[in-house]
């Protein structure tokens, strides 16, 4: 019994300790970054890949010198002029400090601009992050990769095709 | 491979035969479906993500007791065949030849366990596009679909497992527990969706009223008895109602949990459970009244609801604008074409799926 209850535990601690590693969260790592002056706020754009490429999803950082306590924000992105997505400016879940994007992507290749909206003591204002180069996306074509994925799909129609065709003279119409 | 009828045998036993099996896969199924709805909502409202979370786990072990119950039940039948033992068709269905005769595998059981090897396979698939995309929290990217169609075809298996056995009572309610299962979780699968041209059809709508009346149906058609479409739609409106409440308490339960802060302007709107249509329960009461017209018309009928009222859902729990009127007019129209062709197949599977059964046919129509 006490070497069951002793093989249990170590086993348990085995588990917990492979496994402690892979629950720790990614920190934000910032390799690259962009100035944009809104107004009289300087703010840094912080990337965690670069460049950036479409559908890639990376970190994305936005910092005002002096902080974020007392400000508030709307960020649009638009791609070739039209607007994409737009949000209040929220704080990154893993670098409370500074507003963010965790994992994102931006879906498309071409030329994308980052809007700021800031709002703070020293009253609101707009600033732009332009001519955000997004390179072609990498990996297979995605006709390629929906192939690959609906197989399952397919593989489900073709047993439905069988199941008919045997059950076409018993099912009553 | 051979899935027609075969000549009936039933028993009456204390323990039901075939009941363990199908409850341990119809368990599995559901444990998919609750991690699914815990990670959405995790993504939604808190957002970082590791191989190891909780609702992860959930979605993996919901695969993993599926597959193994499958695989088990496969070998047991093998090993019986083996040594020309008799099989019970009430277990799976009949039994067919896999790799030539190296095994006998009960049909339902096939198609389950089928859906859990595919789930492992699309796992690395997604692994390897993780580690070409990054970690990106997006539903419907391709592997994601992969994986979310290997687990639909696991809740097919089940529905098969149960419409075996529905001249018994536990065989009724697991037709009507794993063909509600099997909608619901479709309800995500159908965001695959916008990765098609729709033109000024939502197709994400158009799916989710094309998949909800095809599954009602043939939940219906296969129980073949007054009240087999209502019984469906009230499993999914308890699952709906459950994981309303469950999805953000559990999501904020596991953040505290983990020291994890919820997302700035988390809205907590539950994100799965707002993905299947609460107008479905109007539809399975449609099914019942028309169930002597045509399928097709209950079908449209049913098509027609859905997307006519899921703009409405939006509005009402997300604030969501309204579509505008081209917008609106051509996804009814779609969920009413789609609707019938729903209707239709939908019946049709039920009746290929009650052709699975060696029940006394017809014993409550």
């Amino acid at each position: 019994m006490r070497k069951t209850s002793l093989g249990l535990l170590g086993t348990l601690a085995l588990l917990l300790g492979l496994a402690t590693p892979s629950l720790a969260f990614e920190p934000v790592n910032v390799v690259h970054t962009e100035k944009v002056q809104a107004g009289p706020y300087d703010l840094t754009v912080g990337f965690s890949t670069w460049p950036v490429k479409a559908m890639q999803s990376l970190d994305f950082t936005f910092a005002p010198e002096d902080g974020i306590a007392g400000k508030s924000g709307v960020l649009s992105m638009s791609w070739n002029g039209e607007l994409v997505d737009d949000g209040p400016l929220a704080r990154h879940p893993r670098k409370r400090d500074v507003w963010g994007l965790d994992i994102q992507a931006l879906p498309e290749p071409g030329t994308w601009t980052f809007t700021f909206a800031i709002d703070g003591p020293a009253g609101p204002a707009t600033g732009e992050l332009k001519n955000l180069q997004v390179m072609e996306q990498p990996g297979p074509p995605m006709g390629l990769s929906w192939a690959i994925s609906t197989i399952p799909l397919f593989g489900l129609i073709a047993l439905i095709v069988i199941a008919w065709r045997r059950t076409r003279n018993t099912v009553r119409t | 491979m051979d899935i027609t009828a075969v000549a009936a045998t039933s028993s009456t036993r204390a323990v039901p035969r075939g009941l363990v099996p199908a409850s341990v896969v119809l368990g599995g199924t559901l444990l998919s479906l609750i991690g699914l709805t815990w990670d959405i909502q995790w993504h939604t409202d808190v957002g970082p993500d590791t191989f190891f979370t909780m609702p992860h786990l959930f979605l993996y072990a919901g695969s993993a007791i599926s597959g193994l119950a499958s695989l088990l039940v496969v070998l047991l039948t093998t090993a019986d065949t083996k040594r020309a033992k008799a099989v019970d068709p009430v277990v799976g269905g009949r039994a067919v030849n896999v790799f030539g005769r190296a095994f006998a595998a009960p049909v339902g059981y096939l198609v389950s366990g089928t859906g859990a090897a595919l789930f492992l396979v699309y796992g690395l698939w997604d692994q390897w596009w993780h580690g070409l995309y990054g970690f990106d929290a997006v539903i419907d990217s391709p592997p994601h679909i992969g994986l979310l169609l290997s687990i639909s075809i696991t809740m097919v298996g089940a529905v098969m497992i149960f419409a075996v056995a529905r001249d018994q009572r536990w065989g009724v309610r697991g037709v009507a527990a794993s063909a509600g299962t099997l909608l619901a979780f479709s309800m995500v699968t159908v965001l695959g969706l916008r990765a098609l041209p729709g033109g000024p059809v939502n197709t994400v709508s158009a799916g989710s009223g094309f998949f909800s009346v095809m599954i009602l149906f043939m939940g219906a058609y296969v129980l073949n008895r007054r009240g087999g479409a209502l019984a469906v739609g009230v499993v999914v409106a308890v699952l709906q109602a459950v994981f309303w409440w469950f999805s953000p308490w559990a999501t904020e339960v596991y953040a505290n949990a983990t020291g994890l802060p919820l997302r700035d302007y988390a809205d907590g709107i539950p994100a799965l459970p707002n993905m299947i249509p609460m107008s479905l329960l109007l539809v399975a009461v449609a099914v019942e009244l028309l169930r002597n017209l045509p399928a097709w018309i209950p079908g449209a009928v049913g098509g027609v609801i859905i997307t006519a009222l899921a703009p409405v859902q939006r509005v009402l729990v997300q604030g969501s604008n309204f579509p505008n009127a081209e917008r609106y007019l051509a996804t009814v129209v779609a969920g009413a074409v789609l609707g019938a062709l729903a209707g239709m197949l939908g019946r049709r599977f039920g009746q290929m799926l009650r052709h699975l059964a060696p029940a006394k046919e017809d014993r409550h129509a």
